[in-house]
């Protein structure tokens, strides 16, 4: 472990890596600055970038496009009260009255140090502990790994929303979508209609950018908003005093993140709701939060921040994406070449360590960046939509064609925008169907392994040598159980 | 305003996931391929069948449950778009449709400035220059900084890309 570090850090030193970081971090502050705009539809529309550049460099700038997008999101919310993404409406309550004080220059410090406090921590917990779990992922065969990803599916939809069954369909929906194509155990062919293009299966990155990114542009443009808000940067800067007096609830709220992180499917909004909720419940002073108090956006921000770097375990260990953003993170690692699970810590273990400690770095330019680019950023708060809007779109399309260089791929995109925007309609979240759509292959790899190992015998899972499998089939419907319960709890708006 | 339980979007995408669960549960034998025989004997231990029929029955009876659900719970619609929202919405996917399908036919750059100035127009811009700016600036931008930066290709019409590779 020790060889793969100092050789990952030898290789994470390069002046093209840390130019990219920084690239990646001022695009993601500044669309997770544009109210409307996410940190998700910037990840997916320049996903394709990233398959250009060595797996060193591209992986990083998609790193820093999601540190960058986190904090970007929290610009707005703290000066118009327009959260630029999910997880910044927790700061939005403290940060907008903080504003409204005229102290937005300290509510957005407050967010950017306690943002890069929690993702640092969170990341340095993440190159401790990702080995150790890969050890030990290592051991798993078949029936294990069917196992935890039956689990990992069941976790996903008990936290995706108030309405399991409804993530349970679009699980399976992407399921099936997942089975069209070649049969990745006989080779036959299923669901293609006789269509050439369907043989291969359906490409990932138009179904990513398709329902992540075209449906929040869609939306933009049928509400018909013509955002135009006055923001401005006001007040003093953050004194090391006022950090230090919030110094306690920035490491509990990162303890908080970090534990959320490496949990499939629990994200960045519900730990920002936890870490605030945490806060406000510790607070001498309770009844000041929501009216302007600088430990709500700490607790919020470092919580949020702190699940960057765990949710890397589930994905390098098993390949199982936490999240949306770890999804799309899995299409550039699959595009690189390097396929998450257990054998990429064999195989390519330094460039694992590389990639982590990269993420390490990536926060001390976020710091210096977003320090000095705060003012620039807030500014952004006003563009048109109009102006963005055609640009994002054009930028969709060139980076769903310059793949695979198949125009087909450009009606896919449309097909799952279209399809996108109306489960979205019908609160229907695609989440789900992402996981289900790239867990799926393995899954049945993983199940038909296991039939083969007992000749057949359904019954393989639940052989005496196997009671690791079986421990983990047993127990998933109940871990689901009550973590739906516990995200009945967690306040949402 | 209470909307019928059938005009909801809720129920209608889970009907047509139940439609779409039942029918390829049905149509399972001729949508999938027969197995690979060596010998008599499968060269799989499941059948290509087996996985998509388990994901398919479970997504009919899902849908199943939660149309009953939504019935009985009378949900209302979610009336955030409106009809205005909806005609928006055809017309903006309308517009990338087209664009998905000439962007090969008459490149990349003329199809992403004919897209931008329409797309600019709909969403309400009205400052001519402004549009013309974008819609020629940023796809000429994208082109060269796709195909001279990051070396990949975008398609483009021979004259326009012999014209291009003149001046950079």
């Amino acid at each position: 472990m020790i060889d793969f570090f100092i050789e990952g850090f030898g290789m994470a030193m390069r002046i093209d890596t840390f130019v990219v970081m920084a690239l990646g971090l001022f695009c993601g502050m500044l669309v997770g600055a544009l109210p409307g705009f996410t940190t998700l539809m910037a990840m997916a529309i320049l996903l394709p970038i990233s398959f250009f550049l060595e797996p060193i460099v591209g992986i990083p700038f998609l790193l820093g496009i999601y540190k960058g997008g986190m904090f970007g999101g929290s610009i707005p919310a703290i000066l118009v009260s327009m959260p630029g993404t999910g997880a910044a409406v927790a700061t939005s309550r403290d940060g907008y009255a903080l504003t409204q004080k005229g102290k937005s220059r300290k509510a957005l410090d407050m967010a950017l140090f306690a943002s890069v406090f929690g993702d640092t921590a969170s990341d340095i917990f993440t190159i401790l502990m990702i080995f150790p779990i890969a050890l030990l992922v290592m051991q798993f065969g078949p029936p294990e790994l069917f196992a935890v990803l039956l689990m990992s599916l069941i976790i996903i939809a008990a936290t995706s929303g108030s309405n399991p069954i409804k993530a349970l369909i679009m699980m399976l929906l992407g399921l099936w979508l997942a089975s069209i194509g070649t049969d990745p155990l006989g080779g036959v062919e299923r669901f293609t209609f006789g269509i050439f293009e369907l043989k291969s299966g359906i490409p990932l990155l138009p179904m990513l950018i398709g329902v992540f990114a075209i449906p929040e542009v869609a939306k933009v443009v049928m509400e018909n908003k013509k955002v135009r808000q006055l923001a401005t940067v006001m007040g003093e800067r953050l004194t090391f005093r006022e950090f230090g007096a919030s110094f306690r609830t920035v490491c509990r709220s990162t303890v908080i993140g970090t534990s959320i992180g490496i949990i499939p499917g629990l994200g960045q909004v519900v730990a920002a709701m936890m870490g605030y909720s945490a806060a406000k419940n510790a607070s001498p002073t309770p009844e000041k939060f929501g009216e302007g108090e600088l430990e709500g956006v700490a607790a919020a921000e470092a919580a949020n921040n702190a699940v960057n770097g765990p949710t890397m375990v589930p994905l390098l260990t098993l390949g199982i994406p936490g999240d949306n953003v770890t999804a799309i993170l899995l299409g550039a690692f699959v595009a690189q070449g390097l396929r998450p699970g257990p054998q990429l810590f064999e195989e390519q273990g330094a460039v694992v360590f590389a990639i982590l400690i990269a993420m390490v770095f990536a926060n001390l330019m976020f710091l210096a960046i977003g320090y000095l680019s705060i003012p620039i950023f807030s500014r952004l708060v006003t563009i048109k939509v109009s102006v963005l809007i055609p640009l994002v779109i054009m930028f969709a399309f060139a980076g769903t064609y310059v793949f695979r260089s198949d125009s087909t791929d450009l009606l896919m995109l449309v097909v799952f925008g279209v399809f996108g925007i109306l489960a979205k309609a019908a609160k229907f979240d695609v989440m789900p169907l992402v996981m289900g759509f790239i867990l799926g292959p393995p899954m049945e790899y993983a199940f038909g392994q296991t039939v083969a190992m007992t000749n057949g015998d359904m019954a393989g899972f639940f052989l005496g040598e196997r009671w690791g499998a079986t421990a983990v089939l047993m127990a998933s419907p109940f871990i689901g159980y009550l973590l739906w319960k516990r995200m009945q709890r967690v306040p949402t708006d | 305003m209470k909307k019928s339980f059938w005009k909801t979007p809720e129920t209608l995408f889970s009907l047509t996931c139940l439609f779409l669960g039942g029918l390829g549960f049905l149509f399972l034998g001729s949508l999938v391929a027969e197995p690979k025989v060596l010998f008599g004997r499968s060269l799989t231990a499941i059948t290509p069948t087996l996985f998509p029929s388990i994901v398919l029955t479970f997504m009919f009876l899902l849908c199943a449950v939660q149309l009953v659900l939504n019935f009985s719970a009378k949900t209302q619609g979610d009336g955030a778009s409106g009809l205005a929202g909806w005609r928006r919405g055809a017309v903006f996917f309308g517009i990338m449709t087209v664009y998905a399908l000439a962007m090969v036919p008459i490149g990349f750059i003329i199809s992403s400035a004919i897209t931008i100035a329409v797309l600019s127009l709909f969403i309400g811009n009205r400052n001519i220059v402004q549009i013309i700016a974008v819609a020629l600036l940023g796809p000429v931008l994208l082109y060269l900084a796709a195909t001279r930066l990051l070396a990949v290709s975008l398609p483009e019409l021979n004259g326009i890309e012999l014209a291009i590779s003149r001046m950079f």
